[in-house]
C-alpha cells in the first residue's frame, strides 16, 4: 500500500518504529487468532413462531381470518376469491384477470376515479393479483384507516359494476401490457413453458396472449363475477396489531349482506409429467442472450415429498453456490446465471431450471442442465450437499415472513389452497428430518422423466446454434407455432 | 516483550493513533414515535455503532456503510466508488475472493451492496444465531481488504461489460447520467455511478488504493445491527471484531458544491435508439434552509406519488399527453434534487408535457394546497415512511442514512411529526425560493 504516514520516527528505538507502524492507519498489525476462522453459530436458531391464523365463518359462508402481528401500525386487509385463471372459460382465457381488474373500476354509486381517490386518501397501497387458482385483493393501510378500507373494499366488490367503457379501457391497457411483456424473454419463456407443460390441462388458460382479450365482453365478466364472487367462495384476511374480535365485528357489519350461493368448483387432477423429448424455441428478435427453461410437473405443496424436493432443488440450483451456477457459469462459462425454481398450484407443482446463456453456448448449456438433472435423478445429492441445503432453507425460512408483502402472500396462499399453516412453523423441524435417501427418492420420482426444454432467442440463432436438436417447435413471440424444424431437413 | 516495554508500547500506540476517538458513553435514544428503539455509540477507532433489537423473527440484519459514495470521486474518477463497492467482495486476509457470499448463503442469508452519491452500503440478512459470522466477515474486509491489480482488472471488466449490456437493453439509461451532469454542474456532485465506463477504464491502482485508504476506514463508517439480538452480547461481539481495527486519517470534509448555472438549461439528446420521445426535467435545491427537507419531501408526494398526484393525474389521466412518468427527490451530500422522467408519443407531446409540469408548479405559487389534498399526501407519505422501517433491513438503512445525513439521532423519534407539520404556506414559500429557472434543467430526448 502507498503509505504517507504523518509520524516521523527519526532516530528512535526499534520499539518505537514498531509501535509507530502498528499505529499507522494502514497497518493491520498482528492478527488476533479469532480472525483466522469463521465463528460457529451462537446456538440453535431461535424458534420460528408465526402468528396463528384465527378463522370464523359468517352465516353467508364468508370466512374471516385474522392474524396478530405486533410492532407496526400497518395493517394488511385482503380478500381472497377462490377463482383464478384456471377458472376462466376455456374459450375465454383471461376472463378471470379482467374480472378482478374491473373490481374498483366503478360501482353503482362511485366512479373508478372516485374509488381511486378514496384509496389514495387513505394512503393505502392497493393491488390485485390473479393467480392460477385464486385471486387476491390487497390493501396495506395505516391501522387508523382500516375501517375506511373495509368500506372501500366492500363497495368495490359487492357493488361492482362492469361498464363497456371501463372494460374497453381496461382491455386496451391489458393488451398494451401484454405487448410490452412480449419484450421480456423471461415472460416469453415462462408462458411457453406452462403452455407446453399444461397442453391438455385447464391450467393452460393462464397462458393467454393479447389476441384473446378483444373477445371478452361485459357479459363474460358479469357471468364470471356472479358465479365465483360469492361469500362462500371467499375469505377476508386481516393481519396486523389488531383486536381480532373487534375487526371481525366490523367485517360482519360490512359483509353480512353479501348474498351466498354455493360455488361448484371441481378439484382438478394433476396433469401428467412431460414424457417425451420436446424442445420449444420462442423467437425474440431483440434478445441479447438466450433464456433457457428446463423442467417438468411435480407434486403439490401438500405432498410429503414437498420438503425433500425443496432440498433437492436447493442443491441443484438454489444459490450461486449450487451445482447449476457453479457448473454453467463458474466452470464452463456458458451462462450469466443458472438457478432452479419451483411453483406450486392447487393440484400440482412445477420445477424448472432457468439460465441466461451466451447464444453460441445454447446447445451445450441445455445439455449440461439436462445432465445435471439426470445425474440428480440417478445419484441424488451427497450428505454434505444435503446438509448445506437444509442449513440454507432453515435459515432462510423466517425471511419469507418478514415483510408485509411476504406475510400477506403466505397467509393468502394458506387459506386459498387449504394448506396446513403449521407446516411452516414446523418447517425447520421437517427440513431437519430430510435425509439423503429421501432426497434421492424424490429425485428419482420427479426428475427421471424427460424434461421439457424452452429456449428464447433471436430467430437467426436457430440456424447458427441449434442444429443438433432432433426437432424444434418454433413459436413467435405471441406464442403461435410457426414451424417444426427437424434435424437434417433444409431450413 | 516485558511489562515495561508493553506499557511503553501501549502509551505510544495511544499517542500515535492518528484519529483516535474517546470511547463515548452509550447514548440512549429519547422516547420516540418510530415504533422501535435503538441506541448509538462510537468505538475508540471512530466507528459509529447503532443497535436495534426486534425479537419477532429469528433474523438479524448487519449493515456496514462507508461515507464513500460518488460525491467523493474527484474529476476524472467517475466509477471509482462503484468499483470499490465490488472490490469489497474480492477477498480479505482470511476470506477468499467471493467466499463472503458463500459463507452468508450457507446459513440461509442473503446479502448485497449499493452505492449512492452519499455512501456505499453493504448488508447481510441472516438467522440471528449467525450474527457473529456477519461481524467476522465485515470486520475482516474493513481491516484487511486485499486489493490486487488483477482483482481491479477483473472487477472493472465485469462492471463495464454488465453496464454496457444494460445500456444496450435500455435505450434511456445513458440519458440519466447526462441529466445528472447537467442538473449538478459541479466537479463532484454530478457524477453517476458508472456512466459509460470510460473514466472507470482510466482508473489506476493508486486511485483505487488512495480512495480505499481514505474512505474505507472505521472513522468514516457506520455499523448498524437490527433484529433478534441481545444488546449486551452484541456490544461484546462488536467490540471483539471491530475495536482493534486501526482508524484512518481524518476524513476530508465533503466538497462544497459550486454549481455553474446562471439560467434555465435546456438541452437535446437526439441519439436515443428508442420508440418514444421523452425528457428529463429537474430542479436542484441548494443551499437549504431549516425544514426544507421535510417540505420538499411532502412536495414530492404532492406532485408525483400515487395516481391522483398532481403531475400523474394531469399528464397520464386527464390530458393523456404522456404514457410514462416517474420521478422523485434525491439527496447528494447536502444537495437535494427533484428529478422527473417522462415518455411521450411525439415531440409535440414532449413540449406540452413540459409546459404542463411547469404550469402545475406555478399553480402551487398562486393557489395554496387544500387541507384535504395535504392530508391525503401526508397519509401516503406516512404509510411509506413506516413501511420502509417494517423490515430489519429497511430499519437499518433508515438509521444508517440518518447517521450520514447529519441528523440528530436522538431526535429521530420526532422526525415524522416534522413531515406532518408541513403546511400550505410553507410549501408556497418553498416553491418561490427554489423553483426558479436558475435551478431548472431540461434534457429532451429525440429519436435517432
Amino acid at each position: 500500500m502507498n503509505r504517507t504516514s504523518r509520524v516521523r520516527p527519526g532516530r528512535v528505538l526499534c520499539l518505537l518504529v514498531l509501535a509507530a507502524a502498528a499505529a499507522s492507519p494502514t497497518s493491520a498489525g498482528a492478527q488476533e487468532r479469532f480472525r483466522r476462522t469463521p465463528p460457529l453459530p451462537a446456538a440453535q436458531p431461535q424458534e420460528l413462531r408465526l402468528p396463528r391464523i384465527e378463522r370464523v365463518s359468517l352465516s353467508n359462508g364468508l370466512t374471516v381470518a385474522t392474524a396478530y402481528r405486533s410492532g407496526s401500525p400497518l395493517v394488511t386487509l385482503q380478500l381472497v376469491v377462490r377463482a383464478g385463471e384456471v377458472d376462466s372459460p376455456p374459450e375465454r382465457p383471461g376472463v378471470a384477470a379482467l374480472t378482478a381488474r374491473m373490481i374498483g373500476k366503478g360501482t353503482k354509486l362511485l366512479s373508478a376515479g372516485a374509488i381511486e381517490d378514496m384509496v389514495e386518501s387513505m394512503g393505502a397501497d392497493y393491488s390485485v393479483d390473479v393467480l392460477m387458482d385464486y385471486t387476491v385483493f390487497t390493501f396495506h393501510v395505516l391501522d387508523e384507516s382500516l375501517e375506511r378500507a373495509l368500506f372501500v373494499l366492500k363497495s368495490m366488490v359487492l357493488d361492482a359494476q362492469f361498464t363497456e367503457r371501463e372494460l374497453g379501457s381496461l382491455k386496451r391497457t391489458a393488451y398494451n401490457e401484454l405487448s410490452d411483456r412480449k419484450k421480456n424473454p423471461e415472460f416469453l419463456g415462462w408462458r411457453q413453458f406452462l403452455r407446453a407443460l399444461f397442453e391438455n390441462h385447464p391450467y393452460q388458460t393462464a397462458t393467454y396472449a393479447g389476441d384473446v382479450i378483444k373477445f371478452i365482453s361485459t357479459k363474460d365478466v358479469t357471468s364470471f363475477y356472479d358465479r365465483y364472487y360469492r361469500p362462500d367462495n371467499a375469505v377476508i384476511l386481516v393481519a396486523g396489531a389488531i383486536d381480532g374480535a373487534a375487526v371481525g365485528k366490523r367485517i360482519i357489519f360490512h359483509f353480512a349482506n353479501w348474498v351466498g350461493q354455493p360455488v361448484d368448483r371441481a378439484v382438478l387432477a394433476p396433469p401428467p409429467a412431460n414424457a417425451r423429448d420436446r424442445v420449444c424455441y420462442v423467437e425474440d428478435p431483440e434478445a441479447v442472450d438466450a433464456t433457457v427453461f428446463i423442467g417438468n410437473v411435480i407434486m403439490a405443496a401438500s405432498d410429503p415429498d414437498f420438503f425433500p424436493f425443496l432440498v433437492l432443488k436447493q442443491v441443484l440450483g438454489g444459490t450461486t453456490q449450487s451445482r447449476l451456477f457453479m457448473n454453467l457459469r463458474e466452470s464452463k462459462g456458458y451462462a450469466y446465471y443458472a438457478f432452479s425454481q419451483t411453483e406450486f398450484f392447487r393440484s400440482c407443482g412445477v420445477f424448472w431450471a432457468r439460465a441466461r446463456v451466451t447464444p453460441e453456448f445454447i446447445a451445450p448449456a441445455v445439455r449440461e442442465i439436462a445432465r445435471e438433472i439426470k445425474d440428480m435423478s440417478i445419484e441424488g445429492a451427497n450428505p454434505a450437499e444435503v446438509e448445506e441445503a437444509k442449513s440454507f432453507l432453515i435459515g432462510n425460512l423466517p425471511a419469507r415472513f418478514e415483510s408485509l408483502e411476504g406475510f400477506a402472500e403466505w397467509m393468502a396462499r394458506v387459506v386459498a389452497l387449504g394448506l396446513d399453516e403449521g407446516q411452516w412453523d414446523k418447517g425447520p423441524e421437517r427440513l431437519k428430518l430430510v435425509t439423503v435417501e429421501r432426497v434421492r427418492a424424490a429425485a428419482q420420482q420427479y426428475l427421471s422423466g424427460k424434461p421439457l426444454v424452452v429456449i428464447v432467442g433471436r430467430p437467426e440463432w436457430l440456424d447458427r446454434y441449434l442444429r443438433e436438436f432432433e426437432a424444434i417447435e418454433v413459436y413467435d413471440n405471441s406464442g403461435a407455432l410457426k414451424t417444426t424444424l427437424r434435424k437434417g431437413e433444409p431450413r | 516483550m516485558n511489562r515495561a516495554a508493553r506499557s511503553f508500547f501501549l502509551i505510544l500506540l495511544t499517542l500515535l493513533v492518528p484519529a483516535a476517538f474517546p470511547a463515548a458513553p452509550v447514548q440512549e435514544a429519547a422516547p420516540n414515535t418510530l415504533g422501535f428503539e435503538f441506541q448509538e455509540y462510537r468505538l475508540r477507532n471512530g466507528l459509529r455503532v447503532i443497535l436495534s433489537a426486534d425479537d419477532r423473527l429469528p433474523l438479524v440484519t448487519v449493515v456496514v456503510a462507508y461515507g464513500a459514495g460518488t460525491v467523493r470521486e474527484r474529476p476524472g474518477q467517475e466509477g471509482l466508488a462503484f468499483l470499490l463497492e465490488n472490490l469489497m467482495f474480492r477477498g480479505s486476509e482470511n476470506v477468499s475472493p467471493l467466499q463472503h457470499v458463500g459463507f452468508v448463503q450457507k446459513v440461509g442469508g442473503d446479502l448485497n451492496a449499493t452505492t449512492t452519491p452519499d455512501r456505499t452500503l453493504f448488508f447481510q440478512n441472516l438467522p440471528s444465531n449467525s450474527l457473529a459470522l456477519a461481524l467476522w466477515l465485515e470486520s475482516d474486509r474493513m481491516k484487511s481488504l486485499v486489493i490486487t491489480p488483477a482483482a481491479i482488472e477483473i472487477t472493472r471488466t465485469d462492471l463495464i461489460r454488465e453496464h454496457q449490456e444494460r445500456l444496450a437493453s435500455d435505450p434511456y439509461l445513458g440519458s440519466f447520467a447526462w441529466f445528472d451532469a447537467l442538473l449538478y454542474p459541479d466537479d463532484f456532485y454530478g457524477h453517476s455511478l458508472i456512466n459509460a465506463g470510460e473514466e472507470m477504464k482510466g482508473l489506476t491502482e493508486k486511485d483505487v488504493l488512495d480512495f480505499h485508504r481514505t474512505y474505507y476506514v472505521p472513522n468514516n463508517a457506520v455499523l448498524c445491527i437490527v433484529g433478534n439480538i441481545d444488546i449486551a452480547e452484541t456490544r461484546e461481539l462488536v467490540a471483539r471484531y471491530f475495536d482493534t481495527i486501526p482508524p484512518g486519517y481524518d476524513v476530508p470534509a465533503l466538497p462544497v458544491p459550486a454549481f455553474r448555472q446562471d439560467g434555465e438549461v435546456v438541452r437535446k439528446l437526439s441519439a436515443v435508439q428508442a420508440s418514444s420521445f421523452g425528457f428529463h426535467l429537474g430542479f436542484r435545491f441548494y443551499p437549504l434552509q431549516t425544514g426544507d427537507v421535510y417540505s420538499l419531501k411532502i412536495l414530492e408526494y404532492l406532485l408525483l406519488k400515487g395516481e391522483t398526484s398532481r403531475l400523474r393525474n394531469r399528464l397520464l389521466r386527464r390530458d393523456l399527453m404522456a404514457h410514462y412518468l416517474s420521478g422523485g427527490l434525491e439527496s447528494r451530500g447536502g444537495v437535494l434534487g427533484l428529478k422527473i422522467f417522462c415518455l411521450n408519443n411525439n415531440a409535440d407531446m414532449v413540449e406540452r408535457s413540459e409546459r404542463a409540469i411547469l404550469s402545475e408548479i406555478d399553480k402551487l405559487r398562486k393557489i395554496p394546497v387544500s387541507p384535504d389534498e395535504l392530508a391525503k399526501v401526508k397519509k401516503l407519505f406516512k404509510m411509506d415512511y413506516l413501511r420502509s422501517q417494517s423490515t430489519n433491513l429497511g430499519r437499518a438503512i433508515f438509521l444508517v442514512d440518518a447517521a450520514f445525513s447529519g441528523k440528530l439521532m436522538s431526535a429521530l423519534g420526532t422526525e415524522l411529526d416534522k413531515y406532518m407539520k408541513v403546511n400550505a404556506p410553507t410549501l408556497t414559500g418553498l416553491i418561490n425560493r427554489h423553483f426558479t429557472p436558475r435551478n431548472r434543467v431540461i434534457l429532451e430526448l429525440g429519436r435517432k
